[in-house]
C-alpha cells in the first residue's frame, strides 16, 4: 500500500515540485499551503509523514507541528526550511520537536533518503 | 503463385493426364474386347452351322439309303426333311460369311458340292419312288466309296480348320489385349501413385520450409520485440534520469531563489541604510532604507563611488585619505564615523557610518556599510 505524505508549504512552486517528485517515487501525496489546511487534511486522511516549511502564512511550522503531534503522536514530522540554522540549534532545539530537519538547499535525493528512512520505500 | 505451388499443379496435371490416357486406352480395349467377343460368337455360329450342315447331309444321305432298302415312306420323308435342313443351313452359312470373302468363297464351294450331293440323293429317292431299282442300283454303284461326300467332308473340314485357326488367333490377340490393358492400368496406377507421392513430397517439403520460415520470422520478431523492449527500458530509464535531474535542477533553483528572497527580506527589513561596496569603494547594492531616506533609486546609486554619496568628517581639517578606502585596504572595521549624505534634492543628512569588510578566505573582497541617520536630538547630544 502506498504511504501517504502531507506536504505543507506556502510557496506553490516548492509544494508542487516536491509533491510531484514524491509521487513519482511511489508515494501518495497531499499538498496544502497553510497550517489550517494541514490540520483539516489530517482529520480527513491520516498521513504517514508530514513535511512542513518553517515559515507559513499566519503561522509557524514548529507551532503547527506541536498541534499535529497532539492528534498524531506516532507520525514522523520533517521540517524542510530555507532558514539555515546553526548545527547546535538543530541538535538541541529542533531535534526535540521534529523527526528530521532538512534544508531546502539539500538535493531531492537527500530528501528522498530521509523520507525513506522515516516511512520506508 | 510461388514455385512450389506451380510444381504441385504440374504434378496434378500429370496425374490427370495419366488417368485420362489410362481411361481412354481401357475404353478402347473394352470396345475391342466386345468386338472380339462378337466375332468369336459369330465364328462359333459358322462352325456350328457347318456341323449342323454335315449332320443334316449325312442324315439325308442315310435316310435315302434306308428308303432304298425299305421303301418305307417315312424314311423318304425323313430324307426329304433332312435335305430341306441342309438348304436352310447353307443359307445361314452364306449369310454368316457374307462379309468375309475367304470364308464366303469356301461356303460357295461347299454349297456347290452339297448342291450336287443333294441332287444325287433326290435322284435316288425319285428312282426308288418310281420303283426303278435298276437306275437306283446304277446310281449307287457310281457312288461307291462316296467320293462326293468325302470331298464335302474335306471342304467342311478346311472351313472349320480356318475358323478355328482364326479363333485361336483372335483368342491370342484378345489375351494380348487384356494383358496390355492390365499393364496400362497398372502402369497408370503406379505412375499416378508416384506422381502423387512426388506431389506429397513437394507439399511436405514446402510445409517444412514454410514452418522453418515462420519459425525464423517468429524468432526474428521475438528478437526485435526483445530489442524494442530493451531499448524502451533504456529510454524509459534515461527519461527517468533526465526527469530526476531536471527536478533536482528546479529544486536547486527554487532553494536558491528562496534563500535569496529570504536574505533580501532580511536586508530590506533593516531600518538602517545598508550598502555593499566593492573593494574600490563603489556602491554595488543598497537596501530599501537607502531609497526611502535619500529618494535615490538603486540604479542611480549602483556603481557610484561611495565618497560621492557620503562625506565623512575629519578632525583637524580636510581629509587627506578617504577613511573608508583606508579601512577597506587595511581590512579593519570602521565604526561610528560622523558623516553627511546627500539626498536626491541635495540636502545634507547627518549620519553615523560603520564599515565591515567582507572577507572571502582571508581576502577582503568588499565591505558592508551601515549608515544610521542621526535625529536632531541625537545630533545635539553628539555635539555636546
Amino acid at each position: 500500500m502506498q504511504k501517504h505524505i502531507l506536504v505543507v508549504d506556502d510557496e506553490a512552486p516548492i509544494r508542487d515540485l516536491l509533491g510531484s517528485f514524491l509521487s513519482r517515487k511511489g508515494y501518495r501525496v497531499t499538498t496544502v499551503s497553510s497550517a489550517i489546511e494541514a490540520e483539516d487534511a489530517v482529520g480527513k486522511d491520516v498521513p504517514d509523514l508530514v513535511i512542513t516549511d518553517l515559515q507559513l502564512e499566519n503561522s509557524d511550522g514548529l507551532e503547527m507541528i506541536d498541534r499535529l503531534k497532539a492528534v498524531l503522536p506516532e507520525t514522523p514530522m520533517m521540517l524542510l526550511t530555507g532558514v539555515l540554522f546553526d548545527p547546535r540549534v538543530v541538535r538541541e532545539t529542533l531535534k526535540k520537536k521534529v523527526s528530521c530537519y532538512v534544508e531546502k538547499t539539500a538535493p531531492l535525493s537527500r530528501i528522498l533518503e530521509e523520507v525513506q528512512g522515516l516511512v520506508g520505500k | 503463385m510461388d514455385k512450389t505451388i506451380r510444381r504441385i499443379l504440374v504434378f496434378f496435371l500429370l496425374v490427370i493426364g495419366v488417368f485420362v490416357v489410362v481411361a481412354v486406352d481401357s475404353v478402347r480395349n473394352i470396345n475391342r474386347a466386345v468386338a472380339g467377343s462378337d466375332w468369336v460368337n459369330h465364328t462359333h455360329s459358322v462352325i456350328l452351322e457347318t456341323e449342323a450342315l454335315r449332320s443334316a447331309l449325312y442324315l439325308g444321305d442315310g435316310a435315302a439309303h434306308t428308303f432304298v432298302v425299305t421303301g418305307d415312306v417315312a424314311d423318304r420323308r425323313a430324307g426329304v426333311e433332312a435335305l430341306s435342313d441342309v438348304s436352310e443351313h447353307l443359307e445361314i452359312m452364306a449369310a454368316l460369311t457374307r462379309n468375309e470373302p475367304p470364308q464366303r468363297d469356301q461356303v460357295a464351294r461347299i454349297d456347290s458340292l452339297v448342291g450336287a450331293r443333294v441332287a444325287f440323293i433326290r435322284g435316288v429317292l425319285a428312282a426308288r419312288q418310281a420303283g426303278n431299282m435298276g437306275a437306283v442300283r446304277t446310281m449307287l454303284s457310281d457312288d461307291a466309296g462316296q467320293p462326293a461326300l468325302k470331298e464335302i467332308e474335306r471342304a467342311i473340314g478346311r472351313l472349320k480348320d480356318d475358323e478355328l485357326a482364326l479363333l485361336t488367333e483372335r483368342d491370342t490377340a484378345s489375351f494380348v489385349q487384356a494383358q496390355m490393358t492390365r499393364w496400362t492400368v497398372w502402369t497408370g496406377v503406379v505412375l499416378d501413385f508416384l506422381l502423387l507421392a512426388g506431389a506429397g513430397w513437394l507439399i511436405r517439403d514446402d510445409i517444412t520450409a514454410r514452418r522453418a520460415a515462420a519459425a525464423a520470422l517468429q524468432e526474428a520478431n521475438s528478437q526485435l520485440e526483445a530489442k524494442v523492449r530493451e531499448r524502451t527500458a533504456e529510454l524509459a530509464s534515461a527519461n527517468e534520469m533526465l526527469t530526476a535531474e531536471n527536478m533536482e535542477r528546479h529544486w536547486a533553483n527554487q532553494g536558491l531563489e528562496h534563500q535569496l528572497h529570504y536574505n533580501q527580506l532580511i536586508i530590506n527589513s533593516i531600518n538602517d541604510l545598508v550598502m555593499v561596496l566593492t573593494k574600490a569603494t563603489n556602491i554595488s547594492r543598497v537596501n530599501l532604507a537607502v531609497v526611502r531616506v535619500t529618494g535615490f533609486e538603486p540604479h542611480e546609486l549602483i556603481n557610484r563611488p561611495f565618497s560621492s554619496f557620503a562625506r565623512l568628517a575629519q578632525e583637524g581639517g580636510a581629509p587627506v585619505l578617504d577613511p573608508i578606502a583606508q579601512a577597506m585596504n587595511e581590512g579593519r572595521d570602521l565604526r561610528d564615523q560622523a558623516a553627511t549624505i546627500a539626498d536626491r534634492v541635495g540636502r545634507r543628512i547627518p549620519v553615523s557610518v560603520a564599515l565591515f569588510p567582507l572577507r572571502d578566505r582571508d581576502k577582503v573582497v568588499g565591505g558592508v556599510v551601515v549608515i544610521q541617520v542621526i535625529r536632531p536630538e541625537e545630533k545635539l547630544e553628539h555635539q555636546i
